[in-house]
């Protein structure tokens, strides 16, 4: 019985000693505000930390120093911030809500958070999610699934999105990690040559391996010890949340299943090679 | 022993490498310089700086070797990968000096990350899929012509990809990603107009919107004169046409069909009715079948049966305009004197207008 109970209280002691720690890493960081370093990240980084450093008194004093007026609207500019940071896809962090909206409502940072998720799941049918659960990273998804038949928006349909698919698919069949050379040879089969300026996509190569990247739809990482340097390809964290593995999955197979099927018609019945064609040509077989 | 050598092999080939024992030449592993003189156990072969540049000129050729021929060390056909393990074992029996272990760890860590890639290649989900294949079907998803050639472009690609290919793709692929709408104002720019501009405008726009209140009253009466006076107008209108008809020709009549029916328009056939059946109550003209059954407007005379109207339904039933000419109720004066009270229904929709048009 003794030594459990000195067990538990050596479990105790370590907790207290790590949030002893960290209040300390967040006092120094406060005192070096005046020798600040350059690097940016760093500052940010301190922002963030004082997101965990809030007490429930704090809490209590933030709530009761607003008025539910002055909430409900910092509420309302944290969700404008979220919309028209998401424009560009690029995903949201923590830090610039903090630092930009929030401010000095810091103090009640996740009640602002709480109502905010209820109301872009409420009010614009989209759910705001955590994909980086350590560097506080977020980013929109829409919360309704798209119907089949149905079109998903009225808007003309982005061609990057059919590249990105093209290469999500490829990563995904192949297991999930692939070499760049995969993709860029994938690509040039389909007249898209990452050396040649695209009509539609301009620079591929940036697009692919920086706007993609920035956007987490795709990793772009070196593969270690190699010379010349190689890059290998991976689902990005926004692609995990965002595609729907098993919707990939089924257009894969109608791809590659109708072809398969035509090419099994063609050796059974001898048809000949114009009337396949002129059958792909026809407008009834829309996928 | 066993287990420090494994863990340098289960990140290797599948092909089993016999074990090392690093161990036992971990006390061999002194930092001694090549011409520095070392404790009495170590033979003249440790000592010559030849012996020792000669060993970890091999070691860097089995690097170079790796690195060079990385697509061939990754080909599941040979084992060349296992090869140069085996050379890299035999030279480490000869290994003295830390500078030459640094190679050899250097050399264990490139074959290590090529053997968990030859490993990942074992995977039997991986081979199934082959990503030419898929471009090929995609192009013919996105609409690739193969009878047309693409003049000017390298030989290579037969066909010819139409300009909405991407599009047709993105449209389809859509439908896999959860993507929220983009936010986008409607209108405005984020730009400010200079002041002075802006207040002209408000300056001008003021003016006129006093003068379009005032002017709001008078039209309203007008319109809802109108909407009366228009049918009234409508109507003495068609009369003044059968009017001179019956001046010209009094005793031809006119087929009903033929004069209310308008080609052109199926609503203002539609109206054509609608006023005819006001004249027709209010006895102004008269209806009755001509020999054929088909209805027909003459002109009122003393007497003679005809038909006349007082209640008139025109009804929307699921695209028939109906017309009834109810009879007349008893009382009511007519200019036609003593009249048989007779009711006609009179039905059209645009399927038979269309077909009387013919």
């Amino acid at each position: 019985m003794s030594i459990h109970f000195v067990s538990v209280s050596c479990v105790y002691y370590s907790q207290g000693s790590i949030a002893m720690s960290q209040k300390k890493k967040a006092v120094s960081a406060s005192q070096n505000k005046t020798q600040r370093r350059s690097q940016v990240c760093l500052d940010e980084d301190d922002e963030d930390a004082h997101f965990s450093q809030i007490t429930s008194s704090q809490v209590q004093r933030a709530r009761e120093h607003f008025t539910p007026v002055q909430i409900d609207r910092k509420v309302a500019e944290v969700v404008q911030f979220i919309l028209i940071k998401d424009q560009k896809k690029i995903p949201i962090r923590r830090a610039d809500i903090g630092k930009h909206v929030i401010k000095e409502y810091k103090g009640i940072y996740t009640e602002i958070m709480n109502r905010v998720c209820r109301t872009f799941e409420q009010v614009f049918g989209l759910q705001l999610v955590e994909i980086d659960p350590k560097n506080h990273i977020y980013i929109l998804i829409n919360k309704l699934e798209p119907i089949h038949g149905e079109p998903v928006s009225m808007r003309p349909g982005n061609p990057k999105t059919g590249l990105l698919f093209v290469i999500l698919s490829v990563i995904f069949m192949k297991g999930g990690v692939i070499k760049e050379n995969l993709v860029w040879n994938t690509l040039k089969k389909l007249r898209v040559d990452p050396g040649e300026k695209h009509d539609e996509f301009g620079d591929v190569k940036k697009v692919v391996t920086d706007e993609f990247v920035r956007q987490k739809y795709l990793e772009y990482v070196k593969i270690p010890h190699t010379e010349p340097v190689e890059y290998e390809f991976r689902w990005g964290l926004r692609a995990e949340k965002e595609v729907s593995k098993l919707k990939l999955l089924e257009f894969v197979g109608e791809v590659c299943a109708f072809l398969f099927l035509l090419h099994s018609l063609i050796q059974l019945t001898n048809l000949s090679v114009i009337v396949i064609i002129n059958v792909i040509k026809c407008p009834l077989i829309n996928l | 022993i066993r287990s420090k050598g494994s863990q340098e092999e289960t990140a290797g080939t599948s092909n089993g490498l016999g074990g090392r024992n690093r161990s036992e030449r971990a006390c061999d592993m002194g930092d001694e310089d090549d011409t520095g003189a070392g404790p009495s156990a170590i033979s003249d072969e440790d000592d010559d700086p030849t012996r020792r540049r000669e060993i970890r000129s091999k070691y860097r050729d089995l690097i170079n070797q790796v690195q060079q021929n990385r697509e061939d060390m990754l080909n599941p056909a040979n084992n060349k990968l296992t090869d140069v393990l085996e050379e890299a074992n035999k030279l480490f029996a000869n290994v003295r000096q830390a500078r030459e272990a640094a190679l050899d760890a250097q050399l264990l860590v490139l074959a290590t990350d090529l053997g968990k890639e030859k490993a990942s290649q074992l995977h039997a989900e991986g081979s199934a899929f082959d990503p030419s294949a898929f471009a090929e079907h995609l192009l013919s998803f996105m609409g690739l012509n193969r009878l047309e050639d693409e003049s000017g472009q390298d030989g290579n690609l037969e066909g010819y990809l139409p300009q909405s290919a991407w599009q047709r793709l993105a449209k389809r692929s859509e439908y896999c990603f959860k993507t929220a709408p983009s936010f986008h104002y409607i209108l405005g720019s984020f730009l400010a107009e200079p002041p002075p501009p802006r207040q002209r405008v408000e300056r001008q726009r003021k003016a006129p919107s006093k003068e379009a209140k005032r002017m709001m009253p008078t039209q309203l009466k007008k319109m809802e004169e109108s909407n009366q006076e228009a049918t009234e107008r409508e109507v003495e209108r068609i009369l003044g046409c059968l009017q001179k008809y019956f001046a010209d020709d009094p005793e031809e009549p006119i087929s009903y069909y033929e004069f209310v029916i308008d080609p052109n328009s199926f609503s203002r056939t539609v109206e054509n009715i609608f006023h005819m059946s006001f004249l027709i109550r209010d006895g102004l003209v008269k209806m009755n079948l001509d020999k054929y059954g088909l209805p027909c407007i003459g002109k009122i005379k003393s007497t003679g049966h005809h038909f006349s109207c007082v209640c008139l339904n025109v009804l929307r039933d699921d695209m028939y305009y109906w017309c009834t000419i109810a009879p007349v109720e008893e009382g009511e004066v007519e200019l036609g004197g003593a009249a048989v009270r007779n009711q006609c229904v009179i039905s059209i929709n645009q399927k038979s207008w269309r077909v009387s048009i013919l």
